[in-house]
């Protein structure tokens, strides 16, 4: 039902270069005096395939999790063979002297959804700019990359594990103030609705037996606040980003839906990031880009359950993690790069009711890729992951898994797709 | 508490105000840019310069410093036809200044004053790095910068009128120096009339023709596209039929295919700036020119 509309506008964006086309050449003498045909925007459609190499059967790997968070997540898990990841259709124009749009509309085979849609400010005095719509948050360095973009074929853990497949995309706002001072330095804020469901949610939770009921999160639920600043030595360009925001939690698992069993969660989630990035040119070709990027999340609140009684039991919940990553990229030649990256869950303390879970902490991941980029519009990239940060519930007990993967992923860009900023 | 006020409202008093007086802050997208709007401002502009010189004027790295750099511009001079598509917009987008985007006074597209070449009739990637209007590389015809020299003193004089006078000046001084300096590069070029040369990117066309230089080809088999053994065994067939005399490299290339045609027809590999800076040489637009014509005729 839901993808209908969207449905609607593909059929639109494919008639109107159709359109377009016919009336690209009206016959001499003739005019075309209502044509809009000069005024389609910037469209392009991306698509990503791979092809995955796993040391477990798809059935094994997604018994696993990585403990404390909500991964694997439904429906998000790449198979063994050959995976369509996704394809993912951009729309950009300027909209008038004002604002500019974006959009972007993520399509798996049987999905079709809007991952941004948003307007941007053109003409803001002193510095600031207006930002609404659903978009990519710009908390940390990474979160605000579309997948096209990343160094490596799949997300950091940390990114993963905090905020889910989808990364922090919310319905909001953000405001954007550039200083006007030699030194770049930019200071961000956003109002968001905080509906992610890794970290945040906003829908009231109440039991089956009504006997409890907790409200929902009226109006935005989350704000985040950030600051980038950036140096230049000689060939070396430096990036430093901070980031902290506070949203609602509420999570319901099973809660509402049954008697006994299920439980659910309400309070507040703060969340921080640190990120560096230094990209040194060695010469007109070459770089090496060196990035990470730190997160840390906390969540204080209760957890309630149904037991036997028809009365809910609630207990105090903690929940402290934290983790990175760290990559180093290389562009080798014309066409060629080359990377490797370290990911770590390092904190992952959950404490219940004053008990608190032993959950395994360090839990790393090492990745390795080689890129071949024909041309700007197309990328072969083959990736190693070495991966240590899933476990496996046997006997009540966790026990650690080593996976191993090997992808070839070929990314294709087509049509008007606009450049990427550092 | 009277005082502090007092003071205060002096050291507001003596803080420079914002006024024609002040210069004007003008971030060019290449060093040749930079070059021309200094000898046209003089000590009225405050020029920087985004790219450097010696690299790909195609694949800038958009470094977050440039954002800085445009959020305080007064005005944005880019080259246009599309050379900066890849890393411009989006340090536009994130200056946050509404004074030199697109369309506003403070934004000038030098591209839009000159008649471009190579204008594809139709586009298409099969083709490589195409630009739908045209090759991009126009300011290496130097007849040309005559006319981005007059270009630029009419915007800086739109922006700062009072100084129009001195801009005037400026611009006069430089076209009878520049005037000069093209007998002198016709001059010396004109020997090379109908050479034949074979160049590694399309960097030189607008050079070429404007001294009757005959291009014979590309060492990359499509614009952005490294060459491929099968392009060079093709190029050297042509070229064993048909000789040329000098293999044009730009300075950010791998030559390693150039040199091999060089050595192999025996032609003359000469490296060519195509930027201001991009040879220790080059260190203006008048050297930038001395350089290349240089080059050729040692």
């Amino acid at each position: 039902m839901q993808t209908r509309p969207w449905l609607l506008l593909l059929m639109l964006v494919v008639l109107i270069p159709a359109r377009a086309r016919g009336q690209e050449a009206p016959a001499s003498g003739q005019s075309s005096p209502f044509s809009q045909a000069k005024f389609v925007p910037d469209i392009s459609l991306i698509l990503d395939c791979s092809y995955l190499m796993r040391s477990l059967p798809d059935e094994r790997y997604g018994e696993l999790t990585v403990p404390g968070t909500a991964i694997p997540h439904e429906d998000a898990t790449s198979h063994r063979g050959f995976n369509l990841n996704y394809a993912e259709i951009t729309f950009y124009s300027i909209v008038d002297p004002y604002f500019e749009l974006f959009a972007v509309l993520h399509v798996s085979e049987h999905h079709l959804h809007l991952e941004e849609a948003y307007w941007l400010t053109k003409k803001l005095p002193a510095g600031l700019q207006l930002k609404a719509g659903k978009f990519l948050s710009g908390f940390g360095r990474i979160n605000e990359q579309h997948a096209h973009y990343w160094d490596f074929a799949d997300p950091p853990l940390i990114l993963d594990a905090l905020f889910g497949p989808e990364g922090l995309n919310e319905v909001g706002a953000r405001v954007s103030w550039v200083a006007p001072l030699e030194t770049y330095l930019m200071l961000g804020g956003e109002l968001l609705m905080g509906e992610n469901a890794a970290s945040f949610g906003r829908t009231g939770i109440q039991s089956a037996s009504a006997s409890f009921h907790q409200e929902s999160v009226n109006g935005p639920g989350l704000w985040l606040g950030y600051g980038r600043t950036s140096f230049d030595f000689g060939d070396a360009s430096l990036l430093l980003g901070a980031s902290a925001g506070r949203g609602a939690t509420r999570v319901d698992e099973g809660f509402s839906a049954s008697l006994a069993g299920g439980e659910a969660l309400s309070g507040h989630t703060l969340i921080y990031g640190g990120d560096l990035t230094v990209k040194y040119l060695i010469d007109a070709i070459r770089y090496v880009a060196l990035q990470g990027e730190f997160l840390y999340r906390s969540t204080d609140g209760t957890l309630y359950t149904n037991s036997a009684s028809p009365v809910v039991q609630s207990s105090p919940y903690e929940r402290r993690q934290s983790g990175f990553y760290t990559q180093a990229v290389a562009k080798l030649g014309l066409q060629w790069r080359a990377g490797i990256r370290l990911d770590m869950l390092t904190q992952n303390k959950i404490v219940e009711d004053g008990f608190r879970t032993d959950l395994p902490q360090n839990l790393p991941r090492f990745s390795a890729m080689v890129e071949f980029n024909p041309t700007e519009f197309s990328r072969v990239r083959l990736q190693y992951n070495y991966d240590r940060s899933r476990y496996a519930l046997e006997d009540s007990h966790l026990s650690g898994k080593t996976v191993h993967e090997l992808s070839v992923q070929v990314n294709l860009a087509i049509g008007a797709h606009g450049a990427h900023s550092f | 508490m009277r005082q502090a006020v007092l003071a205060l409202f002096a050291l507001f008093a003596l803080a420079p105000q914002p006024s024609p007086s002040r210069p004007l802050h003008v971030v060019a997208a290449y060093p040749y840019i930079g070059d021309l709007v200094e000898k046209i401002g003089g000590r009225n502009v405050r020029v920087f310069s985004l790219a450097r010189g010696d690299y790909n004027p195609h694949v800038i790295i958009p470094r977050p410093s440039f954002i800085a750099k445009v959020r305080r511009a007064d005005l944005l001079v880019i080259s246009g036809a599309q050379l900066e598509i890849g890393w411009l917009p989006p340090l536009l987008r994130q200056a946050n200044n509404p004074a030199v985007q697109p369309g506003e006074v403070g934004f000038l597209d030098l591209s839009r004053s000159v008649t471009l070449i190579d204008v594809p009739a139709a586009v298409s990637r099969e083709l490589g790095d195409v630009h739908p209007e045209g090759n991009p590389h126009y300011y290496l015809d130097p007849e040309n910068i005559l006319i981005l020299a007059r270009v630029i003193r009419d915007k800086l004089s739109e922006l700062d009128p009072d100084g129009s006078w001195f801009y005037d000046g400026n611009l006069d001084a430089f076209v009878t120096l520049w005037r000069a300096k093209l007998a002198e590069w016709s001059e010396k070029l004109l020997p090379l009339k109908d050479t034949r040369v074979i160049e590694y990117h399309k960097n030189y066309d607008y050079f070429l023709k404007r001294y009757g230089l005959v291009l014979a080809g590309t060492v990359e088999p499509l614009p952005g596209i490294p060459p491929t053994s099968k392009h060079i065994e093709r190029l050297e067939a042509l070229l064993m039929a048909q000789p040329a005399r000098f293999v044009l490299q730009d300075v950010y290339n791998p030559d390693d295919a150039s040199r091999h045609l060089a050595e192999k027809l025996g032609m003359t590999l000469v490296h060519l700036p195509h930027d201001v800076g991009a040879v220790r040489e080059a260190s203006d637009l008048v050297t930038l020119f001395d350089e290349l014509v240089g080059r050729l005729t040692q």
